[in-house]
C-alpha cells in the first residue's frame, strides 16, 4: 500500500483574534480550524492517493490537546486515517520544531512516498514546512505545485513561479508544497462527517520526536498591526461630484 | 568579520537585498546562479559576487548550498521573497537546521544575534523574533533602499545539482497584462463584482492609470476572471504600490496583508462597515457600476 500523507495544522481563526487600543493581541475568543490552505493540500492528497494503483491518503497533525479537534474534520475530508503529534507546547513550535514532529511520524508511516503540504498555514504563514520536512527526510521537494500527477515510480508536477510555469519529475519518495488552486476542498457531507468518527487516529508524543531539540526562532513579543491610514469618506451631492473629489485627493497625494 | 550571503533570483531584489547594514563589521557577498551576472548585480556595493552556473532548477542547488554557507562560515543568508526563493531558503534552513524567518521587515543583526519582525494572523499582528547564531531569512522587494557602487570581486563557485530533479519543461508565462510586483498603480477588484463585466470597468481605470490589474484570491481561483499571477493577499502577491484602489474588495486580512505598504490605498465598496474602508486613506460608499466609469471619466479629463 503506497501512502500520500498530508501534513495540516489546526490554527486559531483569525477573523476572531482581537486587537486591543494598547496593541495586545487577544485570542481568547478565536475558534480553531483547520488552515485553509491545507484543505486544498488534504483534498489533493485524496485525489493522488486515488491515481496511484493501492493508494491511501492518511493525514498527520502536531498540535498540542485542542488540535484533537482537527482529526474528525481531517478525516472526514476523505483521508483513511490520521495521525497525530501530541506536543503541549506546540504553539511555541517554530518551523524546525514543526518539521521535526512531521518528519519524525512520517518516517513512522509504512509506504509514505509522497508527502503533501500547502504552501503555508493561514496563521504565521512561514512557508518553509515543505522544504524543511524534505530536509529533514534527505527527500526532494517540489513546490509551488498548481498540478500533480503520478507517473511510474514518480511525481509529475507543474509549478507556477512568478516568470514561468515549469514541469519536473521526480521520483518518490517526495514532499509536495502545493499552491490553494490545485484543487478545490469540497465541504464534506453528513455521510462523510459520520465516518469520521470511525476512522483509526494514531497518537505519537513529540516529547519523543523532539527530543530536547529547542525552537530556533524565539519569539520575543506579539502586538497588533497598527493601521495608519486616514480612513476619509469622499462624499458630495451627487456622484459625479464625489468621484471628482475622490480623484482630486488622489492627485493630492502626488500618487496619480 | 559576520559574513552575509544574498541571494535572489530576481537580480533586481538581490541588488536591492545587499543594500542590507549593520552596525557591526561585516561583508556582504551576493550568489547569483544565472548564466550571465545581471548588471545591476554588478553595481549593488556588494564586496563579492559569487556565480555559480546553474543548469536546471535552481532549488535543486540547495542541499549544496546549505553546505557551502557552512564551509564558508556565513552568519546569515538573505534571500528573496519569490517563490523559488522560499523554497531555496527553508531548504537551506532545513539542511543546516537554523532558523528562518520568512517575509521579515526591521532586520538587524549584531553578529551573534538576528532580530527580526514579521506579519502573522493575516497580518494584523507582527511577531518579534530573534535567532541566536546562523540564520536565514527571506526579505520582499521595497524592504531595503538599494545602494550603489562597484562590486569588489568575482568568484566563480561549484554547486553541485540533485540529480532527482529533472527539469521536464519551462514555459514564460503568457502575457498577463502589467507585472503587478513593479506597477506603481494597481487596481484591485474583489468578489463585490457582481459580473465579469464590472472588470471591463476596472480595467478602463487601470488603463486610464498606466496601471496593472489586481484581485482577491476568490476573483482569481474561484472565478477565474484574473490570472491567478495578479491575486494579492498572504498566499500570493504582496506589492508596495504608490496607488491601491480597490474595487468590490471586502478587505479580508489575508487581502490586506498584500497591500500593507501601499503608499495610498483608496477604495469603492457599497458596505461601509467592509474592512476595507477602515483600511483606506480614502474611499467612496458606492456602487462599482456607478462609480468606476465616473473615476474613469475623471481621471481622463486632464
Amino acid at each position: 500500500m503506497e501512502k500520500v500523507v498530508v501534513c495540516y495544522k489546526w490554527v486559531l481563526d483569525e477573523a476572531d483574534v482581537r486587537i486591543g487600543d494598547d496593541g495586545s493581541v487577544d485570542l481568547s475568543r478565536a475558534k480553531g480550524k483547520i488552515s485553509e490552505y491545507d484543505r486544498n493540500a488534504i483534498a489533493e492528497a485524496c485525489d493522488l492517493a486515488s491515481l496511484l494503483d493501492e493508494g491511501e491518503a492518511v493525514g498527520v497533525t502536531f498540535g498540542a490537546s485542542p488540535s484533537k479537534a482537527s482529526l474528525k474534520d481531517a478525516l472526514s475530508r476523505g483521508l483513511s486515517q490520521a495521525y497525530w503529534v501530541k506536543g503541549e507546547s506546540a504553539s511555541q513550535a517554530d518551523g524546525f520544531i514543526t518539521a521535526t514532529c512531521l518528519a519524525e511520524a512520517v518516517r513512522c508511516i509504512e509506504g509514505a512516498n509522497i508527502v503533501v503540504c500547502a504552501e503555508g498555514a493561514s496563521d504565521t504563514f512561514a512557508r518553509q514546512t515543505a522544504p524543511r520536512i524534505a530536509a529533514l527526510l534527505g527527500i526532494p521537494v517540489v513546490t509551488s505545485v498548481m498540478e500533480a500527477a503520478v507517473g511510474d515510480g514518480k511525481i509529475i508536477a507543474k509549478r507556477r513561479l512568478e516568470d514561468c510555469i515549469e514541469t519536473v519529475e521526480v521520483p518518490f519518495p517526495v514532499v509536495l508544497g502545493v499552491l490553494p488552486e490545485i484543487i478545490q476542498a469540497p465541504i464534506p457531507g453528513l455521510k462523510a462527517i459520520m465516518a469520521a468518527s470511525k476512522k483509526p487516529v494514531t497518537e505519537f508524543s513529540a516529547d519523543e520526536f523532539t527530543d530536547g531539540k529547542r525552537p530556533l526562532c524565539k519569539v520575543a513579543g506579539v502586538k497588533g498591526s497598527t493601521v495608519d491610514r486616514a480612513c476619509v469618506r469622499i462624499e458630495e451631492d451627487d456622484p459625479k461630484a464625489t468621484a471628482a473629489a475622490f480623484v482630486a485627493a488622489l492627485r493630492r497625494e502626488g500618487v496619480l | 568579520m559576520a559574513k552575509v550571503l544574498v541571494y535572489s533570483d530576481d537580480a533586481a531584489l538581490a541588488a536591492e537585498l545587499a543594500a542590507f547594514s549593520t552596525s557591526v563589521p561585516h561583508e556582504i557577498s551576493v550568489l547569483t546562479l544565472d548564466e550571465d551576472i545581471d548588471p545591476a548585480l554588478l553595481e549593488c556595493g556588494a564586496a563579492c559576487i559569487l556565480h555559480a552556473q546553474c543548469d536546471g532548477i535552481p532549488e535543486a542547488y540547495a542541499r549544496s548550498l546549505s553546505e557551502y554557507i557552512q564551509n564558508q562560515g556565513f552568519s546569515l543568508f538573505i534571500v528573496g521573497a519569490t517563490s523559488r526563493g522560499r523554497d531555496i531558503a527553508a531548504q537551506v534552513a532545513g539542511y543546516m537546521e537554523c532558523g528562518l524567518g520568512c517575509d521579515v521587515f526591521n532586520l538587524s543583526f549584531d553578529g551573534q544575534t538576528i532580530a527580526y519582525d514579521r506579519s502573522i494572523y493575516g497580518g494584523i499582528a507582527v511577531s518579534s523574533e530573534v535567532i541566536d547564531g546562523i540564520g536565514v531569512v527571506t526579505v520582499n522587494r521595497g524592504t531595503f533602499e538599494g545602494t550603489n557602487g562597484s562590486v569588489e570581486s568575482i568568484r566563480e563557485i561549484t554547486l553541485s545539482y540533485d540529480e532527482r530533479m529533472t527539469l521536464v519543461s519551462r514555459e514564460a508565462r503568457a502575457s498577463e497584462g502589467v507585472d503587478i510586483s513593479c506597477a506603481e498603480r494597481i487596481v484591485g477588484v474583489g468578489m463585490g463584482l457582481s459580473s465579469q463585466d464590472e472588470l471591463a470597468l476596472a480595467e478602463d481605470i487601470a488603463h486610464s492609470l498606466s496601471g496593472a490589474i489586481g484581485c482577491s484570491r476568490g476573483v482569481a481561483e474561484e472565478r477565474g476572471w484574473v490570472p491567478a499571477s495578479c491575486y494579492i493577499g498572504i498566499s500570493g502577491k504582496v506589492v508596495a504600490p504608490k496607488l491601491y484602489l480597490a474595487l468590490g474588495i471586502s478587505g479580508q486580512v489575508q487581502h490586506l496583508y498584500g497591500v500593507r505598504d501601499a503608499k495610498i490605498i483608496a477604495a469603492v465598496d457599497k458596505n461601509e462597515k467592509a474592512p476595507i474602508c477602515s483600511h483606506a486613506d480614502y474611499y467612496i460608499v458606492g456602487d462599482i457600476r456607478e462609480y468606476a466609469p465616473l473615476i474613469a471619466a475623471e481621471l481622463n479629463a486632464r
